[in-house]
């Protein structure tokens, strides 16, 4: 099946069928370049998708399966013990990963650079599976019927839902729009959850606290991510 | 011959020396042993430290966990711990492995271990002599009650295996059992169900099930359906909710508030079971949330004759689960079971969610406070005065006083 900006599109909104969206997502992932992109002749296509994957590998997830890879070593959390954090959940996801790899694309190869390409979404819409997304900094285990997106402009995700985070270097995220910083450390693996109150406040503990949580929450993480 | 007066003192010099010197080694030897000593102190340092620090006393003094206490594998070691005669015992619920430790030295030191199979541990019974009943549910679904009985002292395996009780199903997917009590050859099993409404979002039935199982078989004789109030009890190796009182009458309390079943609609209450019952006293329900507390409340301690304390949640304070364990909110308050009055106690206001932190004992209860503007104390209650003073400061790193036990 010929995946093209037409499908892509379907598939942002939801309306392929399985058969649709096996090929689209077999293209999105399959690290093969794709045919109806022509370069420039003498240009050099392993170069422009080495180059191309560089630019995007420190925050746009390529698909993987990662379970039972939690990691287990590493110094201790600069996080404090359990943080929260305001809420801020528009509702709104800019654009899927299929949109920003064609944004990318774009701006790469037609030099028109779009607004939206600084965002990744790490949308799970199934009610049981976790999806599991790798990038250069940190492993994501996304929860079931969870909204996710990622800013990598500003290192700013937006949840709705549950994850799981597993940094492979220290880095500093900002959960919503306008709050501090947090830096999360190397060999840690940290769950990330919306608070019960409805207003999309967030909640952060390491995984190693989960007593701290409520638990029937306790359960749920243990049962959904297996960990 | 009798001694001269310059051998004399000789000797004397000799054996007053010589009881210095054993004097000093034994009092070294007793430094040596943390286990012996009385109370065991499980502090959260500022910086995501842990410790445990024995201590001969709480009635007064400081102690800086740093310095006195033993270091905690922050990785192997959480709170929900079991203490009982110089012991501390723990499912790790990560390598399914069931440790024994004990304090030696300054370290905190495993001493056996046995493998309980996907398990987590929901409730500990203490069953005469060192035979220990651990009812949970099996992992990782949390839908099947199984229990473990074993002896503490070596480890060793008695029984385990399902109890009669049923599944959750419909729209609940999972469970939490309150409270495992026996009651001759039976055994009370108080639990709820719980349903997942997305997300990680949850609420509790409006029911708590009582069921009577046949002891040793674990088969059901009877199931009661309580509807006063919903989320019987809790796991107890984080905080406690249940006690008998001098009749050996049993009390627990249910916790729906957000911390626990979440059904914040529902009140929280005191049920009552009678010696000889399976069931719960139907004229008995001291509803804690339509008292002047007038919040939901968690964590039970009794204190004799009729009065226990409880702890309870300010909902004005906090703003909502996340805050809920850093926010100083929680009050505590004297209960007189039988006139069901209440009467707060006269304490700043403590932080952290579920503890362990009231000891009751030779008509004092300890209660340890952590205040975020008076600092983390270990409060007396005298029981027949009514009166209330400061005893033991932990000071240094401390940033929580996450439980205090009788370690002897």
């Amino acid at each position: 099946m010929k995946v093209d900006k037409d499908l892509i599109e379907k598939y942002h909104r939801q309306e392929c069928t399985a058969e649709e969206t096996e090929a689209v997502e077999q293209w999105l992932f399959s690290g093969e370049s794709d045919e109806a992109l022509q370069l420039p002749a003498g240009e050099d296509k392993a170069k422009h998708k080495a180059g191309l994957w560089k630019e995007i590998s420190s925050i746009l997830p390529e698909e993987d399966d990662l379970s039972g890879t939690a990691a287990t070593a590493g110094t201790s959390a600069h996080i404090k013990r359990y943080l929260t954090i305001p809420g801020f959940w528009t509702g709104t996801i800019a654009a899927s990963v299929a949109l920003v790899l064609v944004a990318f694309t774009f701006y790469h190869f037609g030099g028109s650079g779009q607004s939206g390409d600084q965002f990744v979404s790490v949308d799970n819409h199934s009610a049981v599976d976790i999806r599991h997304i790798r990038s250069a900094d940190y492993d994501i285990s996304v929860g079931p019927n969870t909204k996710g997106l990622i800013d990598r402009n500003s290192g700013t995700i937006d949840l709705s839902g549950s994850m799981v985070i597993t940094p492979s270097r220290d880095v500093e995220l900002t959960f919503g729009q306008g709050h501090e910083k947090i830096t999360f450390k190397t060999g840690e693996t940290y769950i990330v959850l919306n608070d019960l109150d409805g207003k999309g406040r967030i909640i952060i503990v390491n995984e190693r606290n989960l007593t701290d949580l409520p638990p029937v929450i306790q359960k749920q993480i243990i049962n959904q991510f297996k960990i | 011959m009798l001694p001269t007066a310059k051998n004399l003192n000789f000797l004397l010099t000799l054996l007053f020396t010589a009881s210095i010197f054993f004097s000093s080694c034994s009092d070294k030897g007793k430094d040596d042993e943390p286990g012996d000593k009385a109370y065991s102190i499980y502090i959260l340092g500022k910086d995501g430290r842990e410790w445990i620090t024995p201590a001969d006393s709480l009635s007064g003094g400081i102690i800086y966990p740093e310095r006195q206490g033993a270091p905690l594998n922050i990785r192997e070691i959480d709170r929900d711990i079991i203490v009982r005669n110089g012991f501390y015992y723990r499912l790790n619920w990560k390598n399914k492995r069931f440790y024994k430790y004990r304090l030696a030295g300054g370290a905190f030191e495993k001493t056996d271990s046995v493998t309980l199979k996907d398990f987590s541990i929901e409730n500990f019974r203490w069953l005469g002599g060192d035979t220990l009943l651990l009812t949970g549910l099996k992992t990782p679904d949390f839908a099947e009650v199984r229990y473990f009985l074993l002896k503490a002292s070596d480890l060793t395996l008695i029984s385990q295996g399902s109890m009669d009780i049923a599944r959750p199903s419909g729209r609940f997917s999972s469970m939490s059992i309150g409270f495992a009590e026996p009651k001759g050859d039976k055994l009370l099993l108080g639990y709820t169900y719980h349903q997942q409404l997305g997300g990680s979002d949850y609420t509790t039935s409006d029911t708590t099930y009582i069921t009577a199982l046949k002891y040793p078989e674990m088969s059901a004789l009877e199931t009661q359906k309580e509807f006063r109030s919903t989320y019987p009890a809790g796991i107890n190796t984080v905080q406690s909710y249940t006690f008998y009182d001098e009749q050996g009458d049993f009390y627990f309390m249910s916790c729906p508030g957000i911390a626990l079943g979440n059904r914040p609609d529902v009140h929280t209450g005191i049920f009552r079971i009678r010696k000889n019952a399976l069931q719960t006293d139907p004229d008995y329900f001291f509803d804690i949330s339509a008292s002047r507390i007038n919040n939901h409340a968690y964590g039970l301690w009794y204190l004799g004759n009729g009065q226990a304390i409880i702890r309870s949640e300010r909902k004005d304070l906090y703003k909502g689960l996340g805050d809920h364990y850093s926010t100083a909110h929680f009050e505590f308050y004297l209960l007189d079971l039988k006139a069901q009055t209440v009467k707060k106690l006269d304490l700043p206001l403590d932080k952290g969610t579920r503890r362990e932190c009231v000891i009751v004992d030779k008509g004092i209860a300890y209660i340890a406070v952590n205040s975020t503007k008076e600092g983390n104390f270990v409060w007396l209650y005298d029981i027949s005065k009514g009166t209330l003073r400061k005893g033991l400061q932990l000071a240094g790193e401390t940033d929580f006083i996450m439980r205090i036990d009788r370690l002897h």
